[in-house]
């Protein structure tokens, strides 16, 4: 615990970009309009993502806490990205690793649990957590206030493994302006230093997870065409690899391994695999036993299968964008396991052109995020640029015989929503089973199982004559949202996706109530703090809005929306949150009509191309339209 | 909703993807919701609702199967699961022999059968994917149902052989 409070409501907040890695983390921010990566007080940028604990509640982060895990192999949870939204029943988190874990208690919900420092019992959103605050810490040292934050994941993490992110940010006390994808944040930090348009691949193998990702930039719009990947593959198999060779080498019994064995041997691989990244050849020395001597052609040939992998989404990637290896103007290569030789040399081949490196791969996804985080904290200059993405699994419903029916396609560009309706399938049937899930297979039982929920309540009616819609949505940071709609009767049903891996909302609200040993009123001023920043960022685009497009304004319009604006002011000048949030709200009614209108003349922009005739006669038809469509309250 | 006047073109099969991606582009750049990042919440759920109307409707129009049943939506024909079942009987007999020799040549890993199979369907794809460009530019929706539903089938099969491509790569 801090000793005094840091949050400083006298420096502007700054927002930051973390990069939330398997094997390691980073925190980042545009400083004087270069992103920057924050270092701690040895000067390292790296966190690496370790958490210890301790007996007696301490909580040890990064470095400090890697260098104790061979020695506290149970306490110290390593690669914890690994285990984020998975079952505890799931292959992944039975792999090779020296955790104990605890099953859930009947009621509770599947997720993975370590049974560390005797009996603490910590999940993998509660260890990311404990990531994130040290994260913030650091961040807080150099910038004194951190605004919101902007998180990246995968490109390839399923809605499951987004939640579970956004839980541990919220847990650790971070406002998240957005979850970026890790490539996307890549292409970022490349076009800006680049300015160049083109189509650009980014493959991107870091510790635990593979992703590629195809984009077109076009002046400033980074648009995603399509996406793949693998959230369990990356430079920890590498090390796997390795660690099971050395273990045989050595001859042990792989029933007889101890957690401190297996920790040990396993940063010993990893070892040797930074050696080879410039040697032919190492000795591996796990401690207390006989050298092995591993060369780099027998580790090329550990790799080959986990290469394959990568090779295949890469095609599929292609392929869904309409795109050929020619086609690609750029390769970029992102994370720490691109260092391999035996890596690059599989890029070139696969995308027949030499890939580029010059931004630090540990370093360019975090710097990508903090640019995104300026974007989105309003404070950037740079309103030409906007990025584009897409989700990467197909997300459907379950339909009869265990089909899924898949209503958004993966690759579709976010915001986005889709809608499919279905019907009863016996005589009277008051419910409807709604059964959710992510992936490309046809079978429900091969896909990733999100969410089930029952709509109830429909009037008993012959098979065939209810009409089930479900809409889908997914927000810009590729989380789900599913609604169920009886058409006939009207009945509904809206759900956020996340209970079955995750923790529920009540859950996380517990623990942060638990976590904050601050007071109510602390919590108030904050909160009036951060209203009255927003009430004055409003004031500022209200008014630029009214100078832009006075003349879609009529006089009685104009005059409520400036009175509105003076109670806002008024407000912010005052002392009540309460009251200041009501005013925005008025504000806000105020401009409903121009907000919709200004959007009409925003597409009739896009579409024609600027040509002033056309822009007008499509602006006065939208005014007219929406005019019809008005009531006069 | 009408995804062709969303995105401001004509109600036709044929479209120009390449403009129609700029088109699409363009429309982001003016109402995707991180520009409305400095505005209000009217303005922002505005933007928002107008950006999902955008996409929904680019992912309509750029995918030939999604665009003829939009289309076939707007002619007033049944579309969505009565329609999946009006191939013709020879048709759907062709289709069960076609899966039968996909699954034959996957249980004997012959990858090169399986692309061949798939280079066959996909000419087979773009020849009934020219018939209803003519068939809708005739203003003849009412008979392009069952097309569609080829089209369906074809799509089925080939995301198979994409599945068992990668499985056999592996």
């Amino acid at each position: 615990m801090a000793l005094f409070e840091i949050f400083d409501p006298k420096a502007p907040p700054r927002p930051i970009g973390i990069d939330l890695g398997t094997t390691n983390s980073l925190v980042a921010y545009v400083k004087s309009e270069r992103p920057t990566v924050i270092v701690d007080c040895d000067l390292e940028a790296l966190v690496p993502s370790v958490v210890l604990y301790e007996p007696g509640g301490g909580v040890v982060v990064g470095r400090r806490a890697a260098s104790l895990a061979a020695e506290y192999p149970r306490d110290a949870i390593v690669s914890v990205k690994r285990f984020m939204g998975r079952g505890a029943d799931d292959p992944e988190t039975r792999r090779l690793g020296p955790y104990e874990f605890v099953s859930a208690a009947p009621g509770e919900s599947n997720t993975v649990r370590f049974k560390v420092a005797g009996e603490r019992v910590v999940t993998p959103v509660e260890v990311s957590a404990d990531i994130l605050r040290a994260l913030k810490a650091q961040a807080e040292d150099e910038l004194r206030n951190v605004g919101g934050a902007v998180i990246t994941v995968p490109a390839y993490f399923d809605d499951a493994q987004r939640q579970a992110t956004k839980d541990a940010a919220r847990l650790a006390g971070l406002e998240v302006l957005r979850l970026l994808n890790e490539p996307t944040a890549a292409a970022l930090a490349y076009g800006l230093e680049k300015k160049q348009n083109g189509t650009f691949a980014v493959y991107d193998l870091g510790g635990g997870t593979f992703d590629v990702t195809l984009l077109v930039l076009d002046d400033g719009v980074f648009q995603v065409r399509s996406t793949g990947g693998d959230s369990q593959l990356g430079g920890d198999d590498m090390d796997r690899a390795i660690a099971h060779e050395l273990l045989a080498a050595l001859g042990f019994d792989p029933a007889r391994q101890t957690p401190q064995l297996v920790r040990l041997v396993l940063d010993e691989a990893r070892k040797a695999k930074h050696a080879l990244t410039t040697q032919g050849e190492v000795q591996a020395v796990v401690p207390g036993h006989v050298p092995v001597t591993v060369r780099r052609e027998r580790f090329e040939d550990l790799i080959r299968p986990l290469l394959e992998r990568t090779g295949t989404a890469c095609r599929r990637a292609l392929k869904d964008a309409s795109l050929k290896p020619a086609d690609i103007d750029g390769v970029i290569l992102v994370g720490g396991a691109t260092r391999v030789p035996a890596v690059r040399k599989y890029v070139a081949e696969l995308f027949q052109r030499e890939p580029l490196a010059d931004i630090d791969p540990d370093q360019v996804v975090a710097l990508g995020a903090a640019v995104q985080a300026e974007l989105l904290a309003g404070v950037g200059q740079r309103d030409d640029v906007l990025l584009l993405d897409v989700i990467p699994l197909s997300l459907g419903i379950e339909v009869g015989g265990g089909v899924v029916d898949k209503i958004l396609p993966r690759n579709s560009t976010t915001p986005s929503r889709a809608r499919a309706t279905y019907t009863t399938q016996e005589d009277n049937q008051t419910g409807f089973e709604v059964h959710v899930l992510q992936g490309e297979r046809e079978m429900v039982d091969q896909n990733r199982s999100l969410a089930r929920f029952t709509l109830k309540g429909i009037p008993p009616m012959p098979a065939g004559m209810a009409r089930l819609e479900i809409t889908f949505e997914v927000d810009a940071d590729g989380l789900l949202g599913v609604h169920a709609k009886e058409l006939t009767t009207g009945i509904e049903q809206t759900v956020s996706v996340k209970p079955s891996y995750g923790l529920d909302d009540a859950a996380v609200e517990q623990m942060l109530l638990d976590a904050f040993d601050h007071g109510e009123e602390d919590l108030e001023r904050r909160r009036l703090a951060e209203n009255r920043v927003d009430a004055h960022r409003i004031l500022v685009a209200t008014r630029k809005a009214l100078e832009a497009d006075a003349d879609l304004l009529d006089s009685g319009e104009r005059v409520r929306i400036e009175e509105a604006c003076a109670a806002l002011e008024e407000a912010a000048r005052g002392e009540s949150a309460s009251v200041l949030h009501a005013r925005v709200e008025g504000l806000d009614d105020a401009t409903k009509a121009f907000a919709g209108r200004r959007m009409n003349r925003a597409i009739a922009y896009a579409i024609e191309g600027r040509r002033v005739e056309a822009v007008e006669k499509s602006v006065e038809h939208a005014k007219g339209v929406e005019e019809a469509h008005v009531t006069p309250r | 909703m009408d995804p062709f006047a969303t995105l401001g073109i004509p109600r036709t099969f044929t479209v120009d993807l390449p403009a129609l991606e700029k088109t699409h582009r363009e429309l982001s750049r003016a109402l995707h919701p991180d520009r409305y990042v400095d505005a209000g919440a009217t303005e922002r759920r505005a933007a928002l609702s107008k950006a999902v109307e955008v996409n929904e409707a680019w992912r309509i129009v750029r995918d030939p199967i999604r665009r003829a049943d939009a289309l076939l939506a707007l002619a007033g024909v049944a579309t969505g699961e009565e329609a999946r079942s009006t191939a013709s009987p020879e048709f759907l007999m062709e289709m069960l022999e076609q899966r039968e020799a996909l699954a034959e040549a996957k249980q004997a890993r012959d990858l090169e059968a399986v692309r061949k199979m798939a280079t066959s369907v996909e000419a087979q794809a773009a020849e009934v994917e020219r018939a209803l460009g003519e068939g809708f530019a005739a203003g003849k929706a009412q008979e392009l149902a069952g097309k569609l539903a080829e089209l369906r089938f074809y799509r089925r099969f080939l995301d198979e052989v994409s599945l068992i491509e990668d499985e056999l790569a592996a």
